[in-house]
């Protein structure tokens, strides 16, 4: 009953002679938003990276619902159900917003030749689901994007670029989704925006559990419901925001780094 | 096999192995600032080759004699040429693509390369038949059983392992080679440190291009003839030794130049028909790429996410 | 549907022109008007962009696609029957149609799996040599002999791949460069492939019909047996186009598209980069190959000097030129790249000066090519959000 979504145990990420990541315990519970913060290189996104099979990982593993995942593909580890956003925008910025939401739903598209070439029949019955599903919840994050489901990505706004990428992670129904500093870009205001939208999405997705990498403590303070502080790789400190904060270590290190 | 036979081998591949080494020096000169791929360079070692060769004539019939300064002259214009040659390439047609996709500019400098091929065979009197180089070296052969060891050929040997030293004390042990490293380490903080980034990259594009006239006449005295097409599989060879030592890496370059000679070698003692050498050699190349894909000394940086 | 009956018009209309430009060009012997020809097409092209016409047309055809396409198809013929009497015209066009093909299949490497392949030819030449050997010592049927030549090539590509998918970006590109030296390089010195002098290839037969007999069309007429061959390679192509676009207007494109965009965001999203990878690859040069076997009997004559280096970069010229990822524009730049050079003498010692000079100019100046890939529709005119 109590079992975590996800379980990392002792997982380190090495690179050559570089510890990026050392013996991290990470527990996410159902239903979740856990906050994963630290000074800049104290391994947060090493650890997206890791879970998400980007990294291979030198010890310890991570478990999905009780699986393990350690070593497996980062295809695999999405089938798993874990889905993510990056740092710096990897969306395909000449193709259109759907084409974007469908790369993310990908694993319920059939993506067997002959049907795509010779049943076109089929085909069609797929991309107008598709096109409901991504407008369905497109209109979560914003009424006026969704309209704009067959656009480029490269004409969009910071703000909507950043939505139709979380879109993209949320369209294939994850488990676990893994946000790295959605924030980063984005005005004060428009952060707070963004943040209510993910609020709303997730009131649409009660099976959803959340790891969200900030810089903006304002932000981990309202939708997050604990934390887990990184410093050179290793977990200093963990409990809900206030606590964290409060945290003679976690002050030091980010007064020591910056 | 004989000693005699075997040393003659060992010393064909090692000529072999100098030219190709400094046409994959060029290579990983350029990948290093840049990151590109520059494919005309093969071209480049072929114009230097043909400016030499024009420069040859244009001193025989100044009236001057002495094979000697006649070399001397020659190989200076030609690398000289060849080095703003290199630079014009960088300048106008590589940096412009910087924000491109690295297809293109591998397309753009695949494209250079065949106009200049086709703007030697076309515009270079009878340009489009092989031209005898002149033996502008001493030839004298000194027999050791069946091993005849040739002055000119230990000559350009000597030369080309030169020019190789010099370029890799150039890059480690002066200013300029201090900013060249910065600019392949992380052009951005190159360029707050101060560094003039352009500059730095036409410079890289002219040591590499003149060094590429180099072993374009290297080429045409070894073997007394030039043709417009000896470029492209010199080229072709440049490019897999680079990548087969690893890119960005001199030592790996160096590697592969003498790796690819040996495969070569190897490929045509091995064979009844000799001419069997290449395919040989290119399935190995394409073999150690399958085995070990990011060259045989490994590139530096892992992708960021 | 007025609407709709209009628009058909148009399109119908705008492949008529094209068609009557074409047999203008072939048909012109003329220096000063196969050049006032050239020109005029050019300007007629710039309006067009500059106007949105272009665009504009390129909607209506893909609205009306089918139809389109088989009028294209027939105007194509039409073109060749008017010219049945002219060997030379006719040789022409199936080589266009049959490159064309060649460049449709390096369209699905290039513009959508971003794998760059600088083996064409060869791929070409393996299609051309599969058919030599297959057709002059083995009784297999010439239709088996296209698709086994494809196979071949498809073969061998599934071979090659397995390097190219532990390589990235430039490395993986020297693969191909290195195979396409080392297969001509292994004509050259093969003396049971004929060595540097070729390969002779019987003509095409098809349950007993040779396509190398002149055909008689009843009161005296007669055509050239070449009027053959531009009927089965325009089929080829079409059937290469309609593969091509329906490949794009699926998952299957947008997966390929993914992969060749950012392969770590796809991957994360699930997509199996080599699944993709392989089947950009081998199918790509499926079609390289098939176009291949039909051109060997076709010309009738093979030697490794036309599967060189040289000779991939055309190809490679025409997808970029073209427009990447555009099969109309890969046809179009076959028309303009193989028609031209043929027709002014005066260009045709400088043609790869001019193809290289040509591709210089569109990638540093218009890198999406004369005909830019346009967004995708997966059903244009139905279907959209």
């Amino acid at each position: 009953m109590n079992q975590p979504v996800l379980a990392a145990a002792g997982l380190t990420v090495k690179f050559g002679g570089l510890t990026a990541l050392d013996g991290l315990d990470l527990q996410l519970h159902a239903n979740e938003i856990l906050g994963l913060i630290g000074p800049n290189g104290s391994g947060k996104t090493t650890f997206f990276n890791a879970v998400t099979g980007l990294y291979r990982s030198a010890a310890g593993d991570v478990q999905v619902d009780g699986q393990r995942i350690t070593g497996s593909s980062p295809q695999a580890i999405s089938r798993a159900g874990v889905a993510r956003t990056f740092q710096r925008s990897r969306l395909c910025l000449s193709l259109s917003i759907f084409d974007n939401l469908m790369i993310g739903n990908h694993r319920n598209l059939d993506h067997g030749i002959w049907m795509n070439i010779f049943r076109r029949d089929a085909l069609a019955s797929q991309v107008e689901e598709g096109m409901a599903k991504a407008h369905a919840l497109l209109e979560i994050f914003s009424k006026p994007l969704a309209r704009h489901l067959p656009d480029p990505v490269s004409t969009l706004t910071m703000i909507d670029r950043r939505r139709v990428e979380i879109c993209r992670a949320l369209i294939s129904e994850p488990r676990i989704l893994l946000l790295d500093e959605p924030s980063a870009g984005m005005t004060h205001d428009e952060t707070h925006e963004l943040m209510d939208d993910l609020l709303a999405a997730r009131e649409r997705l009660p099976a959803l559990s959340v790891i969200l990498i900030e810089h903006e403590m304002n932000v981990i303070e309202r939708i997050t419901s604990r934390c887990v502080v990184l410093n050179y790789g290793r977990k200093i400190c963990e409990g809900a925001y206030n606590e964290v904060a409060a945290d003679e270590s976690v002050r030091k290190a980010y007064l020591g780094e910056d | 096999m004989d000693p005699g036979l075997f040393g003659q081998y060992v010393l064909n591949g090692l000529m072999l192995g100098v030219i190709y080494a400094m046409v994959a020096v060029g290579f990983t000169l350029f990948f290093g600032v840049l990151d590109v791929i520059k494919f005309s360079h093969g071209d480049v070692v072929m114009v230097g080759a043909f400016v030499a060769l024009a420069a040859f004539v244009g001193l025989q019939d100044a009236g001057v004699t002495s094979p000697l300064v006649m070399l001397l002259l020659a190989t200076a214009v030609a690398m000289l040429a060849m080095a703003l040659l290199g630079a014009l390439i960088a300048r106008f047609l590589v940096l412009p693509l910087r924000k491109a996709p690295a297809l293109n500019t591998l397309l753009v400098t695949l494209m250079v390369g065949l106009a200049l091929r086709e703007t030697i065979r076309l515009f270079y009197p009878n340009g489009s038949n092989p031209k005898p180089f002149p033996r502008l070296l001493p030839a004298d052969t000194y027999n050791f059983g069946a091993l005849a060891l040739r002055l000119d050929s230990l000559i350009l040997l000597v030369t080309g392992l030169l020019a190789i030293v010099i370029v890799h004390l150039v890059i480690n042990r002066t200013r300029l080679g201090l900013a060249i490293r910065a600019v392949a380490q992380d052009p951005e903080t190159a360029r707050v440190m101060g560094v003039n980034f352009e500059r730095i990259v036409l410079i890289t594009f002219g040591i590499g291009s003149a060094l590429a006239a180099l072993a374009g006449v290297t080429n045409g005295l070894y073997y007394n003839e030039v043709n417009f097409g000896m470029g492209l599989l010199l080229g072709v060879i440049g490019f897999s030794a680079a990548v087969v030592g690893g890119l960005g890496n001199i030592y790996g370059a160096i590697l592969g130049g003498f790796l690819f000679a040996a495969l070569q070698t190897v490929g045509a003692v091995w064979f009844s028909v000799p001419a069997y050498k290449d395919v040989f050699a290119f399935a190995a190349v394409i073999m150690l790429m399958a085995w070990k894909p990011t060259g045989l000394i490994a590139e530096k940086s892992a992708e960021r996410v | 549907m007025a609407q709709q009956a209009k628009t058909m018009f148009i399109v119908a209309l705008g492949i008529a022109a094209c068609a009557v430009v074409l047999l203008l060009f072939l048909e012109v012997e003329v220096q000063w008007k196969v050049a006032a020809l050239a020109t005029g097409v050019v300007a007629v092209l710039l309006v067009m962009e500059k106007s949105g016409l272009r665009v504009r047309m390129e909607e209506a055809s893909a609205r009306h696609r089918t139809f389109a396409l088989s009028l294209a198809v027939a105007a194509s013929l039409v073109v060749a029957a008017t010219l049945h009497e002219s060997h030379f015209a006719l040789l022409m066009l199936a080589s266009v149609a049959l490159y064309a093909t060649a460049c449709l299949g390096l369209t699905i490497q290039f513009g959508y799996a971003g794998i760059a392949n600088f083996a064409g030819a060869a791929f070409f030449g393996i299609g051309c040599y599969s058919a030599a050997v297959l057709s002059a010592y083995t009784p297999v049927p010439h239709l088996l002999v296209i698709i086994a030549g494809a196979a071949i090539a498809a073969l061998i590509s599934s071979v090659l791949i397995l390097p190219i998918l532990r390589t990235r970006g430039h490395y993986a590109a020297l693969i191909t460069i290195a195979f396409g030296i080392l297969f001509k390089t292994f004509l050259e010195v093969n003396d049971t492939l004929g060595g540097p002098q070729g390969l002779k290839v019987p003509g095409m037969q098809i349950l007993g019909w040779s396509f190398n007999d002149p055909i008689r069309l009843g009161a005296g007429i007669e055509a050239s047996f070449y009027l053959n061959y531009v009927v089965l390679s325009v089929l080829l192509a079409a059937f290469a186009f309609v593969v091509v676009k329906r490949l794009e207007r699926s998952w299957i494109g947008l997966n390929l598209d993914a992969v060749r965009l950012d392969e770590t965001a796809a991957a994360v999203s699930g997509i199996d980069i080599a699944r993709w990878k392989i089947l950009a690859f081998v199918f790509g040069n499926f079609l390289v190959g098939m176009a291949g076997a039909v051109y060997a009997m076709l010309t009738g004559f093979i030697a490794p000097a036309n599967f060189t280096f040289g000779d991939s970069l055309i190809l490679v010229s025409i997808v970029i030129l073209g427009g990447v990822g555009n099969p109309l524009g890969v046809i179009l730049a076959a028309l303009l790249l193989l028609i031209l050079p043929e027709k002014l003498q005066v260009i045709q010692e400088y043609r790869f000066l001019l193809y290289a000079l040509l591709v210089i100019v569109i990638l540093l100046f218009r890198p999406q090519g004369l005909l830019p890939r346009r967004l995708r529709e997966y059903f244009p005119g139905r279907l959209r959000a």
